[in-house]
């Protein structure tokens, strides 16, 4: 699984050396652990690493290693989170400057001193980095509702495998001076570059937020009624379908059920909550606030450690059909309506039923990605099942000619 | 001759009709909203992307560049063949393939026109957000390419952020899709470096985009102010009170005085400065909102404020705004349209320096821009006939720059680096961000023939050197709508 045996220490200071025990992924584990605190130490060990031909793998808070096939070789293990400070923060422009090994729940805490946010919720919660979150670019609840993660990032500083640091885009909100490479490290799982700092525009924080439970017979008409509500005009912040299986786990009745969050200032609040009530009793009744802290624990669903975790890319009118699916293969599922995401958990999935629903979301131009299983399934699906396989190969090849950069995650070899 | 043989294979290709190589025919393809000219050999239109392929394949075969073009409203130079070959007309391709209401979906060509692709979406209750002052001409692949913003930009985002997915023919003629029919599709995201990438990297031939409801409510503002710094005062007020007001423009006291004689749509002549404010939604949030933003102008010194009463008061309000630039074409034999960009915070004391920079060079200098995402546009007026005023202004413009850049601001908000602004990327990039840019553009498989001389500081046979490039952005009047 190593590439070889050379010995990176004289290139790294000591203090940041850590157990590289700690630091397995698919039960590997690597040579080395280091922990930079600045980002020429990143460009240190990264050039080091090339000319040795050493891999090396960027992580975050370690969620979300699984996602992506399994890697080629893993030598050096890059521990992000010794860079977590905020760089720059102007509460008046509403723009951020932060390190990428800040947790989101840090900047969230600094943030809200000035009523402000990012308004991002990853599974499995806010422990994730800020680099990690921009790597995997994740929908949550929110996305659709809220500008997401990679629709805020405004510039970025990204280590390239050959020791460079590189800037795109800047700190003004608005900005097409050059190509937006921030976009391109966006989703890119560290494949291309190590994230090391990043920039964001913000939003206001919502006065108040309110959310809402709605108990239905059947996933197809909960599905029904979130359209409803969606064309509803509601100051919605979250909408989700919820099959019964998931439901029992927050806590509900367990059938079928829309959960809405509102966000707002309180009166129009008042005014929504009736909008909600004339269009749910229309529709059969059952509405109910939601179960406090439903919202955080369907994150927690999303990133459970054990067992295989899908998401598929549908349109909104076929969320209720994907869902049964799942079902169908004792999944627990929920779906995003304005993300057009259906997010499935279940304790094994055989390879050939992921590939008829991948088929199956494909054929409507959806897709299908595992965001997380046995290294198994992983090494033979495809996980991500990038469509534009020959690009992203010609894009590694020109900012990691030397497969430093987790080697493998998109296919063997790259 | 090879040009005889390449407009041949065109023919070939893609039909006589669709294949302009005559002098007098290739005229209007000589340059884009800004005058840098370039003759191309041919002009293509293709009716499909297999004839964007093929148009992009004999291109290759005949080893001539190729230049991507929409409506050839870009105020960069984006569209201007620099060094001649095939120009790949979008117009053509105007059709809305298809507009999912229920999924809030539109999939267009690139040569739709903004304004069209809104027409079709009213009837279902929503909108296509991005909205350039040029909607009524430019087209959606053009927008994808120069990733275009609006005056809803500050609360919608811009172009990208409305862009589901693009078809595009790469430089080698192979067609692929980056993104798709929903939002995050895993893997870079492609989709999103592709926008804004101004032609130099693939020909978009079909687009999905995403549409969003139209608002409940909509209540536009007019905030009178004595001065500029006042009303920029008031933009930093507004902002940092927590209210995201979905357009925040700004015009000053020069521009009311084109606008108003010519269009008549109430902007006081009198005023140092107006604020054009407009806040959407549901309605307590709407009046929740506008308190709080004309608590923010009165705070600001703002002199009178104004609330648009009917539909038709808030459309001229909005005339006013969206038809300037052109009034200033009317008002000044030749203009120089900047775009730069400032944290929002530091606009009253750029607007200050920007003014004073004018008045020292001795221009006429109209502001009429997206103040709430610190967007400058000073129009510089000048007759290109006095003796040195070109080269003046050309100076000026750099030191405007110079401001914004120094302000911790960039170079361009929304019309591009095109071929205009190139050399200032050394302004913003160090050597080694400039290389990882070229990176992506090999990544692309774009080499000196896609686009040539745009973006990049780099790149053989361009002509570089400021004033052979921003000659580009003296307008003349009647280029403009
Ligand atoms: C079971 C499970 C499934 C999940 N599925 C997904 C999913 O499909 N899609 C998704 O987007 N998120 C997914 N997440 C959740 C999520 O959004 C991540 O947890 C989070 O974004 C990663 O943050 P982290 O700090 O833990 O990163 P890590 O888990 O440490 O790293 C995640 C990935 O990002 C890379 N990375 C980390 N830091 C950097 C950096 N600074 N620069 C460059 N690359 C870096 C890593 O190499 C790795 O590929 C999942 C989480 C879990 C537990
Ligand atoms: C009066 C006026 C007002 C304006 N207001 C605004 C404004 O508010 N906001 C704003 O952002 N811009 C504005 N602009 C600039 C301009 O309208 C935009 O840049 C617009 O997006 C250009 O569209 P177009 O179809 O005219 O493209 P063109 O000018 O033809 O091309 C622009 C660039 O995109 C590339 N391109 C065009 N089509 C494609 C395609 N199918 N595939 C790949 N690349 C392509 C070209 O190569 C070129 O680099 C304004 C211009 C004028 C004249």
């Amino acid at each position: 699984m190593t590439s070889g045996t050379v010995d990176l220490s004289e290139a790294l200071p000591a203090d940041g050396r850590r157990a590289a025990p700690d630091y397995p992924i698919d039960g590997a584990a690597p040579q080395i652990a280091q922990q930079p605190r600045t980002r020429e130490e990143i460009a240190n060990l990264l050039a080091s690493a090339t000319e040795a031909g050493l891999a090396v793998v960027p992580q975050g808070n370690r969620t979300a290693l699984d996602l992506g096939r399994p890697i080629d070789r893993y030598d050096v293990a890059l521990d992000m989170r010794g860079l977590d400070g905020i760089v720059d923060y102007e509460p008046a422009d509403m723009t951020v400057q932060v390190e990428a090994g800040m947790t989101l729940r840090a900047l969230r805490a600094h943030l809200a001193e000035h009523g402000q946010y990012l308004p991002a919720d990853p599974p499995p919660g806010d422990d994730v980095t800020i680099g990690g979150l921009l790597a995997t670019a994740r929908p949550g609840a929110w996305r659709g509702h809220m500008p997401a993660a990679r629709d805020l990032v405004i510039g970025m500083e990204v280590a390239l495998a050959d020791g460079s640091l590189v800037r795109s885009g800047g700190r003004v909100v608005k900005n097409v001076s050059g190509y937006d490479l921030h976009r391109l490290h966006t989703g890119a799982l560290g494949t291309l570059g190590v994230i090391v700092e990043a920039s964001f525009k913000l939003v206001p924080l919502p006065p108040a937020t309110r959310s809402f439970a709605v108990r239905r017979p059947s996933v197809r008409d909960a599905a029904r009624l979130a359209i409803e509500l969606r064309d509803a005009a509601l100051p919605t912040r979250a909408l989700s379908v919820v099959a019964p299986e998931a439901a029992a786990r927050l806590g509900l009745p367990d059938d079928a059920h829309v959960l809405l969050e509102l966000a707002g200032y309180e009166s129009a609040l008042e005014a929504a909550t009736s909008r909600v009530r004339d269009v749910t009793e229309h529709s059969g009744g059952g509405l109910d606030d939601a179960p406090p802290g439903a919202w955080d624990l369907l994150r927690d669903l999303a990133g459970s450690p054990d067992g295989v975790v899908l998401r598929l890319g549908v349109p909104a009118t076929r969320i209720a059909a994907t869902i049964e699916a799942a079902r169908g293969l004792r999944g627990t599922a929920w779906g995003h309506l304005a993300a057009g995401s259906v997010v499935i958990h279940a304790p094994a999935i055989d390879v050939t039923s992921v590939r008829v629903l991948r088929r199956n979301v494909e054929a409507e131009g959806g897709f299908l990605v595992v965001e997380s299983g046995p290294p198994a399934l992983r090494a033979v699906i495809d996980p991500l099942g990038t469509a534009t396989r020959d690009l992203v190969g010609a894009l590694k090849r020109q900012f990691d000619p030397t497969g430093t950069l987790s080697p493998g995650r998109w296919e063997v070899g790259l | 001759m090879t040009n005889e043989a390449l407009i041949r294979d065109l023919r070939d290709a893609l039909g006589d009709a669709h294949v302009l190589h005559l002098p007098e025919d290739l005229i209007a393809y000589e340059y884009d909203a800004t005058i840098e000219r370039a003759r191309p050999d041919a002009v293509v239109f293709p009716g499909s992307t297999a004839d964007v392929s093929a148009a992009v394949r004999i291109a290759n075969e005949h080893d001539v560049p190729v230049v991507p073009r929409g409506s050839g409203t870009g105020l960069a130079g984006g569209a201007v063949p620099v060094l001649g070959g095939v120009v790949v007309a979008m117009t053509r391709m105007r059709r809305i393939v298809e507009l999912n209401a229920a999924n809030r979906i539109a999939v267009v060509e690139p040569g739709v026109i903004n304004l069209d692709l809104q027409a079709a979406c009213e009837p279902h209750g929503l909108r296509y957000a991005p909205d350039p002052s040029s909607q009524r001409i430019c087209t959606i692949g053009g927008n994808v390419g120069t990733n275009a913003g609006g005056p809803h930009t500050l609360a919608h985002g811009s172009t990208v952020n409305h862009v589901l997915g693009v078809e595009v023919v790469l430089a080698d003629g192979t067609a692929t899709w980056l993104g798709g029919r929903q939002a995050d599709v895993p893997g870079p995201d492609l989709r999103g470096v592709f926008c804004g990438s101004e032609g130099t990297l693939g020909i978009v031939t079909q687009i999905c985009v995403a549409l969003t409801p139209l608002p409940h409510e909509v209540r536009t503002m007019l905030a009178i102010f004595d001065s500029v710094e006042a009303a920029s005062e008031a933009v930093s007020a507004i902002i940092s009170g927590g209210v995201v007001p979905v357009a925040v423009e700004m015009l000053d006291q020069e521009i009311i005085r084109i606008v108003e004689p010519q269009m008549h749509v109430g902007y006081p002549l009198d005023a140092g400065a107006v604020l054009l404010l407009e806040v959407e939604g549901l309605p307590e949030a709407v009046a929740a909102d506008a308190a709080s933003v004309v608590a923010a102008c009165e705070e600001a010194g703002a002199r009178e404020l104004r609330v648009a009463e009917s539909a038709e008061e808030r459309e001229g309000l909005w005339e006013g705004r969206k038809g300037g630039i052109g009034a200033i074409g009317a008002s000044s034999p030749n203009f120089y349209i900047l775009d730069g960009v400032v944290p929002r915070t530091r606009l009253p004391e750029v607007m200050s320096q920007v003014n004073a920079l004018a008045d020292e060079y001795g221009f006429r200098c109209a502001n009429i821009f997206h103040a709430g995402d610190g967007n400058l546009h000073p129009n510089i007026m000048f007759n290109e006939l006095d003796e040195g005023a070109t080269e003046r202004v050309l100076e000026l413009g750099g030191e405007i720059m110079r401001v914004c850049v120094e302000a911790g601001g960039s170079i361009t908000g929304e019309h591009g680096i095109g071929l205009e602004k190139r050399s200032y990327m050394e302004w913003i990039f160090s050597d080694a961000d400039l290389d990882s840019m070229e990176r992506l553009r090999l990544g692309f498989g774009a080499g000196e023939r896609f686009n040539p001389c745009k973006v990049l500081p780099t790149g053989h046979g361009c002509a570089s050197g400021h004033a052979a490039e921003m000659r580009g952005h003296l307008a003349t009047p009647g280029v403009y709508i």
